[in-house]
């Protein structure tokens, strides 16, 4: 049974929202699904959120007969749903290899959490889920919405990346389990969602979406420090940025973007949550630009210089059809072998670059297909000759030899829930929308 | 291909013509998607361009009666109404801006063509700001004052998200998500003017709850507490920022970012034509 759900629907003590949010991973292992459905006796669609459903994920789940009442009570309000969809495991987005002490590090943006594994964990053939050496998880933490994770091996700290909600990055060492308190806290613009670190230099850079650039920091930056450069404006073709490498090999920053455009005169503050500046305010009055709009852009890979500052332009664009680049998310350069892999996100694909490609240009190798089992991509690393892909479509990670191709197999799965438990595919749900005519719920991230 | 962005805060079922209507903040969009939509479909028509006057908006409703697409864009503290049909660098049909609306951080829109009235919800720490919902004549334009304002503190609303109208029943249910946000964020002087030692909250780490709460879109005005709640313990819901119904079968639907969930409930009494209670 769902532990959550049924915490839900006891009266009597009630947990704080934080025990019972943690208490959902902690139990994932008991747990068959995140489903409660309505008694019988309810007159009411017992099936209106069923499998046929595309919006609303269909759980592998178990009807739990509750004492729901037929109406609520009016005056308070206080009760229980008769249907809900919480998926109890936890979701990979970003993925970090740290190939000095052989570990793998995941966010996880479902049940907002950092797992840590050991590097060579998983299988290709077991149905069960792996078993994290540890979990960072709860409300001291500072972990919530979590995108972009980085590993520093010399310093023994852990990075991870708020993209929403909570506008900051946190730090933890690399023994931290549970609910604790991050090492360092950093405040950081709204919608960052990548993170670069580079140990040579000792920085990390942060993509961020909105005003489409990525600010670089020092490693050690907390509270309220400012980054010590920013690459924006409109030369640099970035759009929508999600992952960011930083090739110190090479000295380049590498971004992928989703191709979403705004020009500077329709961003006003770096948050989505303040209106106390409008447009016309921050234009001053009659020099509003009225011809400023919004575009799509082709999604894209864009190349700086490792030292750019301002608004400049890239040193190299890999965009247009032949690229097959969709919705990328994390990005990874393979120093070694002179490539850039790309988590393509929107056509389920891993796509393969020379590092030097420029221009509309196939991918040298392309990883899709459905024995890759790559779904909905987020985040992509590679180490040791092996690339580490973290779906977000799927309740899995996978691990490919570095020159797979083509419709393959994974070398081995990491799975954070049993085989066959399909993901809800939530990440921080504001609206919702009811479609009358195919009794679906339709809900946008 | 779908023109969709990861910040999606706003959504519309439009029944009559099957169609779904997304807004688009980081490209300055509008996005219509015909009901049946699956996998990486291009929308059917895009609303974007200089003449649209679109900034960032956040929050979309279609009146299905006459129709009409309505729009919030907080980037310019207005509501645009477009022809449900626009395409391409349409001109909104009407636009309702300007000091006198009280209009700030809109988050939700919704209309009642049945009593013609265009609701609101906006907020805002500002000297003066409204939050709360603002009521305004459907054919509203120009620096028009609301008729009426549902704001204060027996609302129970401390921030708000996105709303949705019952035209059968001028009913408003509100996503009270009730959470703090971080001030604005400067590159040059991230969070100015607050101590350096200052530890902010996470925004889910508030002490206050959330709440769906219902008012009516005619008879309520100034500071009325809701007619009907959804809040507490029991409902699983803490930090709701949207909201909608199935009037067929009398349920309230509200997702929670908190819980990355979506939670149902039954409450036949605030619909006119529930199944269950015919």
């Amino acid at each position: 049974m769902f532990i959550a759900g049924a915490s839900l629907v006891t009266p009597g003590r009630a947990p704080s929202i934080e025990e019972m949010f943690v208490a959902t991973t902690q139990a994932a292992d008991e747990t068959e699904g995140a489903m409660c459905l309505m008694p019988e006796d309810v007159d009411a669609p017992s099936d209106a959120v069923d499998d046929r459903s595309n919006v609303v994920s269909g759980f592998s789940r178990t009807e739990q007969q509750l004492a729901i009442p037929k109406s609520s009570n009016v005056e308070g309000g206080d009760l229980p749903p008769v249907r809900m969809v919480v998926d109890p495991y936890p979701s990979f987005n970003g993925v970090a290899v740290d190939t000095t002490n052989d570990l793998v590090m995941m966010s996880d943006t479902n049940r907002k959490s950092l797992l840590l594994y050991d590097r060579t964990v998983g299988s290709p053939t077991s149905k069960d889920m792996a078993t994290p050496r540890q979990q960072i998880m709860g409300p001291d933490s500072g972990v919530g919405f979590v995108a972009g994770v980085a590993m520093d091996p010399q310093h023994r700290e852990l990075f991870t990346v708020n993209n929403d909600v909570e506008d900051r990055l946190v730090v933890f060492d690399y023994d931290a389990r549970g609910n604790v308190k991050p090492k360092r806290l950093l405040y950081v613009p709204h919608q960052s969602w990548g993170i670069a670190f580079a140990p040579k230099r000792d920085v990390m850079a942060l993509s961020v979406q909105t005003p489409n650039m990525f600010v670089v920091f020092k490693r050690e930056a907390k509270k309220f420090d400012a980054p010590i450069r920013s690459v924006r404006g409109a030369k640099t073709q970035m759009a929508d940025p999600h992952g960011i490498y930083f090739d110190e090999t090479h000295n380049e920053v590498v971004v992928a973007n989703h191709g979403n455009f705004r020009p500077g005169e329709l961003i006003t503050s770096y948050t989505a949550y303040d209106a106390r500046e409008s447009r016309q305010e921050r234009a001053g009055g009659d020099k509003l630009d009225e011809n400023a709009r919004g575009r799509f852009l082709p999604s894209s890979v864009t190349v700086f210089d490792g030292d750019a500052n301002g608004d400049v332009a890239p040193l190299r664009v890999i965009q247009g059809p032949l690229s097959q680049i969709d919705w990328p998310m994390g990005v990874a350069v393979d120093e070694a072998h002179d490539e850039i892999i790309v988590a393509n996100n929107g056509d389920n694909s891993i796509l393969v670059f020379p590092r030097t490609a420029s221009g509309d240009v196939p991918p040298k190798r392309a990883i899709r297909g459905p024995l890759t089992g790559v779904k909905g991509p987020m985040g992509v690393a590679i180490a040791k000759d092996e690339i580490y892909v973290a779906n977000f479509g799927d309740h899995t990670a996978l691990v490919f030899p570095r020159l797979a191709g083509g419709n393959v197999r994974p070398r081995r799965i990491i799975r954070n829930a049993p085989a066959g438990r399909e993901t809800s595919g939530f990440g921080n749900p504001y609206a919702v929308a009811y479609d009358t005519k195919r009794q679906e719920i339709l809900v946008p991230n | 291909m779908t023109r969709l962005s990861r910040t999606t805060h706003g959504i519309a079922y439009d029944t009559t013509n099957d169609e779904i209507i997304a807004p688009n903040p980081l490209a300055a969009a509008v996005v219509i998607f015909r009901g049946g939509a699956v996998g990486e479909e291009a929308p059917v028509r895009t609303i974007q361009g200089a003449r649209t006057g679109l900034s960032r908006p956040e929050t979309v409703a279609v009146d299905e009666r006459n129709d009409e697409i309505v729009v919030g864009d907080p980037g310019d503290r207005r509501v645009l109404v477009y022809r449900r049909t626009a395409n391409g660098d349409a001109a909104p049909i009407r636009t309702i801006q300007g000091p006198t609306t009280k209009l700030l951080q809109i988050v939700g829109v919704a209309v009642d063509p049945i009593r013609n009235v265009l609701v609101v919800s906006t907020y805002s720490r500002l000297p003066g700001g409204v939050t709360g919902l603002l009521m305004f004549g459907r054919t509203d334009q120009g620096d028009v004052a609301p008729k009426r304002v549902i704001t204060g503190p027996k609302t129970g609303i401390t921030r708000l998200r996105q709303i949705a109208l019952d035209p059968e029943t001028g009913k408003i249910y509100v996503a009270a998500i009730n959470n703090e946000y971080l001030p604005p964020y400067n590159i040059d002087k991230p969070r100015a003017g607050l101590d350096p030692d200052v530890e902010l909250p996470s925004p889910w780490n508030t002490g206050s709850e959330g709440f769906i709460g219902v008012w009516d879109d005619v008879a309520d005005d100034g500071d009325v507490p809701p007619r009907s709640l959804v809040k507490g313990r029991s409902t699983g819901i803490v930090h709701p920022a949207g909201v909608t119904f199935n009037a067929k079968h009398g349920e309230v639907i509200a997702p929670d970012a908190v819980w990355n969930g979506l939670f149902t409930f039954l409450k036949p009494e605030l619909f006119k034509a529930t199944a269950g209670t015919q």
